[in-house]
C-alpha cells in the first residue's frame, strides 16, 4: 500500500471533530492564577507615571510585572537574522499603539485580575499620531519610532529595499504605452478560532513548562529564553496543536509575560485573550500602499516596471523587514520583466504592529501586479490570457534578483485554468510550453536577461 | 438598476520555504520492539495537516503501513528543532527532514534483516511492513521480527535522524538586490478565475464561482491539499470583498472588536469552488512536493477585482471591494488621465497627491 499520494485520514481528525483534542485552553492545572494586562488606551503618548502599588496590595493579587521585571526588555522577532531589536516586552516610557501592554497581573480569578488592572494609575502625555504611510516622509509628520518613520535597512546603510535590473529608462522610452495605478489591500485579522492563549507551570525543579499555541515551538522557546536570559533547558514549550494560526501565532505574544508572572508568584498562571483583545490588540496583516508604472508595447509585452511600495509596519518592526524583502523578490509576479526599478519602505505608524500572515509579503504584490496586468490588457485591448501566457516566466528567464528559473509552471497553470473555465485559447497560445524562449517568444527586449539555471 | 455578471483571471507564484532560506528542520525516529515507528519532530500543526503528511512520508519511505506510525510534535524536550509552521515550509522543509530520518531507519532495518536472513542488505527491500529478498519474495522477515531481533538479540536501537537546511542567501548588493545564492527553493504556481455578480443599486459584490489551478509538485495527500486550496479560497474571498481591520483606513477609528463588527467570510459567502491540481515535481521537496499553503489566498483578490470591472466597468483597487466603494466608483465614473503615451489611474490615491512632497513616485516618460 502506498502512503504518499493516498487520501489517508487526517492524523488527528477524529479528535478534532469529537472535541477531544487538547488545546492550550483545555489544560487544567490546580492553583492556576488568571492573567490580565493594562494596555495603552491611546495611540501615542509618553508615560509620565505608572503606579501599580494599589494593585499589588489588593487581596487575591499574587504578582504584578512591569518593564522593570524583564531581564532583557527588548528582543527583536528577527534577532536571529541580525535585525536589531526595537520593541519592549512591556512599555517603558512611551506607548506607540492603542492596546500596547504596559503592566500585567496574576490574580486568583479573572474578576480580581481585572479589578487590579483598573486600580493601576497611569498618567499619559498624549502625542500626535501617524496613520497614513504616505505622509510619513513629510517634514511635519509625527515621529513614531526611535529609528525615524521608516526602517533602516542594511544596518542603516539604506533607507529602503531596492531592486534594480536592466535599463529602466530605455524601457520607458521604448514603450508604446505607460500604464500607472495604485493598489491598497487592507489590514485584516487572522481570526483564529483559538485566541492567543498560554499556561505556564513553575516546576519543582525550577524549570518552567509553557503550554503554548505557537506556530513555531523552537522560535518561541528562543524568544522566551532571550527575554528571561536563561539557557534553553530551563524551559519546556508544550504545544504543536494549534487552533488556527495563519501567521499571527508566530508572534510570541503571551508566553514570556506568563513566565515572568509564574516566576514572581511561584504559581501556575494562564492567560486567554478575549475575542476583543484578539481583534484589537493582536497583530494584523499589514495594509500596503503600492504604485506601479509599467512600460508596455501595443501587442502586450511588458518591457519594464517601476514600483514604489510602502509597507505599513505599525508601531514596531516585528517581521516587516523580512516581509518587504520577500515582496521585492516577487514584484514581477509570474512574469518575466527585464527592466526593473523597485523601491520599498517599511513605514512605522501608530497602528498595532503588523506581522506575518498567510502569503506574507506576496499576497499584496499578487493583488497589485495581477490587477495591473488585467488593466493593461483592458487599456491595450489585448486578450487577458494572451498577455499572461506570453509574458509568463519560462525556463532560463531570470527573477528580479537575477536567479534563473529552472522549472516555472505559469504556462501550464494558466492553460489548465482556461480549459477549466471553457475559454477557447488561440492555437498559438494553446501550443505554448514553459520551455526556454525562442522565436516569437524571444523578442529583443528579453534576450539580455536570459540566464542559466545551472549557474546557481 | 440591475445585477451584472463579470469574470476575471489571475496567475500567481510563491516561494516554498523561508525567503533567503536558512531555516532548519530536524527529525528523529525510533522503532519500537514490535516494529511500530515513533516520529519526533518540532513542527506545529496549525490545521495544515503536517502530522498527517509527515507520517505518510515516514510510512512510505520506510515501507510500513501508515497506521504503524506515531507522530509526536508535542514539546521541545523530545522534539528537535523546527523553525516553524510558516513560509509554506512544513511539508517541503520539515517533510524532507523526516524523509531523511526515515531513510536511515530503513537502512538500519535492512542491515539487521540482512543478518537475520543471511542476505546482503542491498538485495533486500521493504514492502508493506515486510523485508523481502529482491527477486525471491519467499525469503522474507516482517519488520516487527526485525525490530524484535534488534532489541532482544542484537542489543541495538533502530533509530535515525534527519535535518534539512538550505543555506542562507545573502543580498550581496543592496543597490540592485542581487543575491549570492538562490533566495528560494521550489516556486509554486497557481491561477484563479472568479465569476461575480455586482448589484449596481446596492454595490454588493457576490462571488459566485472560483476556479483554481495549482502546481503542487506532488500531492502527498490529495484530500488535504484540496482542503488547503478551498480554505485559502475562502480567506482570499474575505480579503477581496469583506475583511478590513480599519474600515476607514488610514483612520484608526471604527475598528471591529467582535465577530458582529468584523466581516469574516461565513458559510453564506461560499461560492462554488472548482480545483485543478497539476503535479510538476520539485527537485528538492519530499517526493517532489512543493508548498502551496500560503499562496492559496493570493489569487482570488485580483481575479475578483478584474471580474468586478468586467461586470460594471469600474476598477476598485483599495481592498476590500465593499458596497460603499463600488457605489462611489460607479458615481465617479473616473476615467484614467491620458497624456501622450501615459495612462494614469487612481491619481487621487498616489503619494504625489497625498504627501506634502516628502515622497514622490516619478515615472520616466
Amino acid at each position: 500500500m502506498k502512503a504518499v499520494g493516498a487520501r489517508l485520514p487526517r492524523y488527528d481528525g477524529v479528535a478534532h471533530v469529537t472535541g477531544r483534542t487538547v488545546f492550550v485552553d483545555d489544560v487544567r492545572v490546580p492553583g492556576t492564577l488568571w492573567v490580565k494586562a493594562l494596555r495603552s488606551p491611546v495611540h501615542h503618548a509618553d508615560i509620565t507615571r505608572l503606579d501599580t502599588s494599589a494593585a499589588e496590595t489588593m487581596k487575591g493579587v499574587h504578582a504584578v510585572v512591569t518593564w522593570q521585571d524583564v531581564p532583557l526588555l527588548e528582543y527583536g522577532h528577527l534577532s536571529a537574522l541580525g535585525i536589531p531589536a526595537d520593541e519592549p516586552l512591556l512599555a517603558k516610557d512611551e506607548v506607540r499603539y492603542k492596546g500596547q501592554p504596559i503592566a500585567i497581573v496574576a490574580a486568583e480569578d479573572e474578576e480580581t485580575a481585572m479589578a487590579a488592572v483598573a486600580a493601576m494609575k497611569l498618567d499619559l502625555q498624549e502625542k500626535p499620531a501617524l496613520f497614513d504611510v504616505r505622509k510619513a516622509f513629510d517634514a511635519d509628520a509625527p515621529v513614531v519610532h526611535q529609528w525615524g518613520n521608516w526602517y533602516p535597512h542594511f544596518e542603516a546603510e539604506m533607507d529602503r529595499r531596492q531592486i534594480r535590473k536592466g535599463d529602466i529608462d530605455r524601457a520607458f522610452a521604448d514603450a508604446d504605452v505607460i500604464v500607472q495605478g495604485v493598489y491598497r489591500p487592507a489590514a485584516i485579522e487572522h481570526v483564529p478560532v483559538e485566541t492567543q492563549s498560554c499556561q505556564v507551570v513553575p516546576e519543582a525543579n525550577g524549570r518552567l513548562t509553557i503550554y503554548s499555541c505557537t506556530q513555531a515551538l523552537y522560535f518561541s522557546l528562543g524568544v522566551v529564553a532571550a527575554h528571561l536570559q536563561v539557557p534553553l533547558n530551563r524551559l519546556k514549550v508544550v504545544g504543536g496543536t494549534v487552533g488556527g494560526g495563519f501567521g499571527g501565532k508566530v508572534d510570541t505574544a503571551t508566553e514570556t509575560m506568563c513566565c515572568l508572572l509564574a516566576q514572581k508568584s511561584g504559581r501556575p498562571v494562564r492567560w486567554r485573550w478575549t475575542r476583543e483583545e484578539e481583534f484589537l490588540c493582536s497583530s494584523t496583516r499589514a495594509p500596503w500602499h503600492m504604485e506601479i508604472a509599467d512600460a508596455v508595447t501595443e501587442d502586450g509585452w511588458i518591457l519594464g516596471r517601476k514600483m514604489l511600495t510602502l509597507h505599513d509596519s505599525g508601531a514596531y518592526a516585528r517581521f516587516s523587514p523580512y516581509g518587504l524583502t520577500k515582496h521585492s523578490f516577487h514584484h514581477t509576479g509570474a512574469y518575466t520583466i527585464p527592466n526593473l526599478h523597485f523601491d520599498g519602505y517599511v513605514v512605522f505608524t501608530n497602528r498595532v504592529p503588523t506581522t506575518a500572515m498567510r502569503g506574507f509579503g506576496v499576497t499584496s504584490v499578487s493583488f497589485a501586479t495581477e490587477t495591473h496586468v488585467s488593466r493593461i490588457a483592458e487599456v491595450l485591448g489585448v486578450d487577458p490570457w494572451e498577455i499572461r501566457l506570453k509574458n509568463a516566466n519560462r525556463i532560463g528567464d531570470t527573477s528580479p534578483n537575477g536567479v534563473a528559473y529552472a522549472d516555472p509552471s505559469t504556462v501550464p497553470v494558466v492553460k489548465a485554468l482556461a480549459d477549466g473555465v471553457g475559454a477557447k485559447l488561440a492555437p498559438n497560445l494553446q501550443a505554448m510550453t514553459p520551455a526556454a524562449r525562442e522565436g516569437d517568444l524571444l523578442p529583443e527586449h528579453l534576450v539580455a536577461q536570459i540566464g542559466n539555471p545551472e549557474d546557481h | 438598476m440591475a445585477v451584472h455578471r463579470g469574470r476575471g483571471i489571475a496567475a500567481i507564484e510563491y516561494p516554498t520555504g523561508m525567503n533567503q532560506n536558512g531555516d532548519p528542520s530536524q527529525a528523529w525516529i525510533k522503532v519500537k520492539p514490535d516494529g511500530r515507528i515513533d516520529v519526533f519532530a518540532g513542527t506545529s500543526d496549525i490545521g495544515n495537516g503536517s502530522k498527517t503528511i509527515q507520517s505518510q512520508i515516514v510510512a512510505e519511505t520506510i515501507g510500513v503501513p501508515y497506521d504503524w506510525v506515531t507522530y509526536d510534535n508535542s514539546n521541545t524536550d523530545s522534539s528537535p528543532v523546527c523553525t516553524g509552521t510558516f513560509a509554506s515550509r512544513a511539508t517541503f522543509v520539515a517533510g524532507k527532514a523526516v524523509e531523511k530520518a526515515a531513510l536511515k531507519v530503513r537502512e538500519k532495518i535492512l542491515e539487521i534483516a540482512g543478518k537475520e536472513l543471511e542476505i546482503d542488505p542491498s538485495d533486500l527491500e521493504i514492502v508493506d511492513g515486510e523485508v523481502v529478498a529482491k527477486g525471491a519474495p519467499q525469503k522474507k522477515i516482517g519488520v516487527p521480527d526485525v525490530a524484535a531481533a534488534a532489541t532482544w538479540g542484537h542489543g541495538e536501537l533502530i533509530t535515525g535522524t534527519g535535518a534539512q537546511l538550505k543555506p542562507y542567501a545573502t543580498i550581496v548588493d543592496p543597490e540592485t538586490g542581487r543575491v549570492d545564492l538562490p533566495p528560494h527553493s521550489a516556486i509554486s504556481y497557481a491561477s484563479c478565475a472568479a465569476e461575480v455578480e455586482v448589484d449596481d443599486e446596492t454595490g454588493v459584490v457576490r462571488v459566485l464561482h472560483l476556479w483554481q489551478c495549482y502546481d503542487v509538485g506532488r500531492a502527498i495527500n490529495p484530500t488535504l491539499v484540496e482542503g488547503q486550496i478551498e480554505g485559502g479560497a475562502v480567506q482570499g474571498l474575505g480579503l477581496g470583498v469583506l475583511e478590513n481591520c480599519y474600515p476607514y483606513y488610514p483612520s484608526a477609528e471604527h475598528r471591529g472588536g467582535q465577530f458582529g463588527s468584523y466581516l469574516a467570510p461565513g458559510a453564506e459567502n461560499l461560492p462554488q469552488i472548482d480545483t485543478i491540481i497539476i503535479e510538476n515535481p520539485s527537485s528538492d521537496g519530499p517526493y517532489g512536493a512543493k508548498g502551496i499553503g500560503e499562496m492559496a489566498n493570493n489569487g482570488q483578490p485580483p481575479a475578483i477585482a478584474a471580474a468586478v470591472y468586467d461586470a460594471v466597468g469600474v476598477w476598485v483597487t483599495e481592498l476590500p471591494i465593499t458596497p460603499e466603494k463600488v457605489l462611489r466608483a460607479l458615481a465617479a465614473k473616473a476615467e484614467p488621465r491620458r497624456a501622450g503615451k501615459l495612462v494614469v489611474f487612481d491619481e487621487e490615491l498616489s503619494v504625489n497627491a497625498v504627501s506634502d512632497g516628502g515622497i514622490r513616485f516619478e515615472v520616466p516618460a
